[in-house]
């Protein structure tokens, strides 16, 4: 381990910066005794960009909110089993993006494509839009509002797992060793998911390149 | 390098995935062959269609209500009975045999009090036909042994106060809280007597004389370090309508700062905030105030004092 997801977790500009390795272990130790105080200084470090991951995720702020709250709950029942092995960014992550992966595999199961929450009056257009729809109106293709609206359609049809792995590697620009480990599988199974990911998404956004 | 190694290749190079080696040959090879450029392009082009998908805005009132709502379901889960049944009972949890055992043995326990206190519980009973006297000198009352206090009524047309106690034999004092045997006996009341239920009475009735010094001592007292919240609670409101000082202010802060209770620190905000915009808000309480906004437990209390903050403009 080296850091990489405490990088990523340092991404957000308006997140504070994360604290030094032996601030960060004492905060988790005291959390792990139940120090309540320590357990919120500690999520402060990584909440902002829990909630940006679920947005971008789930898409509406709603769900995001309860995905951050799940994701903390489940961090606050078990930290007292928190081992300094690896990183607790690592850890943290883990725990949420097995939250995004619940959260997406239901919703798959529901057949329910829910993206940005439609303006008012706007046509539920993200709900899921049949395979065989005909082509987009070029025009309307042209708006970068519909280019993003067919990005996240794209990104919805994908599986969960690779969903999650195309998220953390080409919008959160972690390392593939990094996906790896929150995955807990091997680099060369996050490579796969990629390409598969990658190749699904050249598909059907092939016509905007 | 063949065409084909590239093109499983090309998705690393752009993400910077490959070794320095790995991506020398692919430059190599990317010279050279108009082919692959022209892929490379492409998979370009579509990273650029990638980014132009709309950046998830989290608003800092989605922030605050997210960990708004964070907090109280943390609080709910510290407090309720799961924090309970995680902390408290691992070995009923694991080791369903021990709890058995334990519940056995608290049962028997509880009998065997019971079977204990018996003859006691006779004798209390027995002896329920004392005389009742207000008559009591100061020498009685100094040798007293207290054992147990069973009522404290104010009366609101006199002023007074009837205390009911059991010493050697029960006795029934009534008179003016002015009374210096009446007030003895509240302030050992207050201060010592086990019941906090009696304790609290005991405020009540102590509340309308609060300007004595040695009652504003108790009262003090109380709100600082009586056991119970609810006697605590009591005793603050009771504080809150002593004319303000010094003594009186510090208390109040060391209640918000300290009291375990989120009740009480409630009240005590609420309190130094009413005394605050009569007598102005010194630099020791704002920043009190400035701190417990982001660092107590309680959200409703982070919530009263960050409101505080903002009124004093501190």
């Amino acid at each position: 381990m080296d850091g990489i997801c405490l990088e990523f977790a340092s991404k957000a500009s308006a997140q504070p910066s994360p604290a030094s390795e032996a601030d960060e272990l004492s905060l988790i130790r005291r959390a792990q005794e139940g120090d309540r105080a320590a357990f919120d200084a500690l999520i402060r470090l990584y909440d902002q960009n829990v909630l940006r991951l679920a947005m971008q995720v789930v898409g509406s702020p709603e769900q995001a909110r309860d995905l951050y709250q799940e994701a903390f709950l489940k961090v606050y029942r078990s930290i007292r089993h928190f081992r300094a092995e690896a990183k607790f960014s690592t850890w943290l992550y883990r725990v949420v993006m097995n939250v995004c992966l619940d959260h997406l595999r239901r919703q798959s199961t529901r057949k329910e494509v829910t993206m940005m929450p439609p303006e008012d009056g706007e046509p539920e257009f993200f709900q899921s839009v049949p395979d065989d729809r005909p082509a987009l109106d070029p025009e309307r293709a042209a708006t970068s509002n519909e280019i993003g609206r067919r990005i996240q359609e794209a990104l919805a049809r994908l599986n969960p797992r690779e969903r999650m792995v195309f998220e953390l590697k080409h919008y959160q620009g972690l390392k593939l060793r990094a996906i790896g480990e929150i995955c807990k599988t091997s680099e060369q199974t996050v490579k796969n998911s990629l390409f598969r990911a990658t190749q699904k998404l050249r598909m059907e956004l092939g016509d905007l390149a | 390098m063949e065409c084909r190694e590239l093109e499983e290749r090309l998705t690393l190079l752009l993400y910077g995935e490959l070794t320095s080696a790995e991506q020398t040959a692919c430059e190599e090879h990317l010279a050279a062959c108009a082919a692959c450029r022209s892929a490379r392009e492409k998979l370009e082009r579509f990273h650029k269609v990638l980014a132009r998908r709309p950046e998830a805005e989290v608003s800092p009132a989605l922030l605050a209500e997210a960990r708004m709502s964070l907090d109280e379901a943390l609080d709910r889960q510290q407090h309720g009975w799961r924090a309970l049944w995680n902390n408290g009972l691992p070995i009923l949890r694991f080791q369903p045999a021990s709890g058995f055992a334990l519940g056995l043995t608290l049962v028997l326990f509880g009998f065997g009090v019971g079977w204990g206190l018996r003859p006691h519980i006779n004798a209390r009973t027995a002896n329920l036909g004392v005389a009742n006297t207000a008559d009591v000198s100061n020498s009685d009352l100094q040798n007293m042994r207290i054992s147990d206090i069973s009522g404290v009524v104010p009366d609101p047309q006199t002023g007074g106060v009837k205390v009911t106690l059991d010493a050697e034999r029960r006795v029934t004092l009534e008179g003016s809280l002015d009374d210096p045997k009446i007030q003895q006996v509240l302030l050992y009341a207050v201060k010592s007597y086990d019941n906090p239920g009696i304790r609290r009475d005991t405020l009540d009735a102590l509340r309308s004389h609060a300007d004595n010094p040695n009652i504003r001592e108790a009262l003090i007292y109380a709100m600082r370090h009586d056991p119970n919240a609810g006697v605590r609670l009591e005793a603050l409101g009771a504080v809150c309508s002593l004319s303000p000082s010094a003594d009186v202010h510090n208390a109040l802060l060391e209640a918000l700062q300290n009291d375990t209770n989120p009740g009480v620190r409630v009240a005590a905000v609420d309190a130094l905030i009413a005394s605050t915009e009569k007598e102005g808000c010194d630099e020791p309480t704002a920043q009190a105030l400035a701190k417990l906004a982001t660092t107590d437990t309680n959200p409703y209390v982070r919530y009263k004092c960050a409101n505080a903050v903002m009124k004093f403009g501190k």
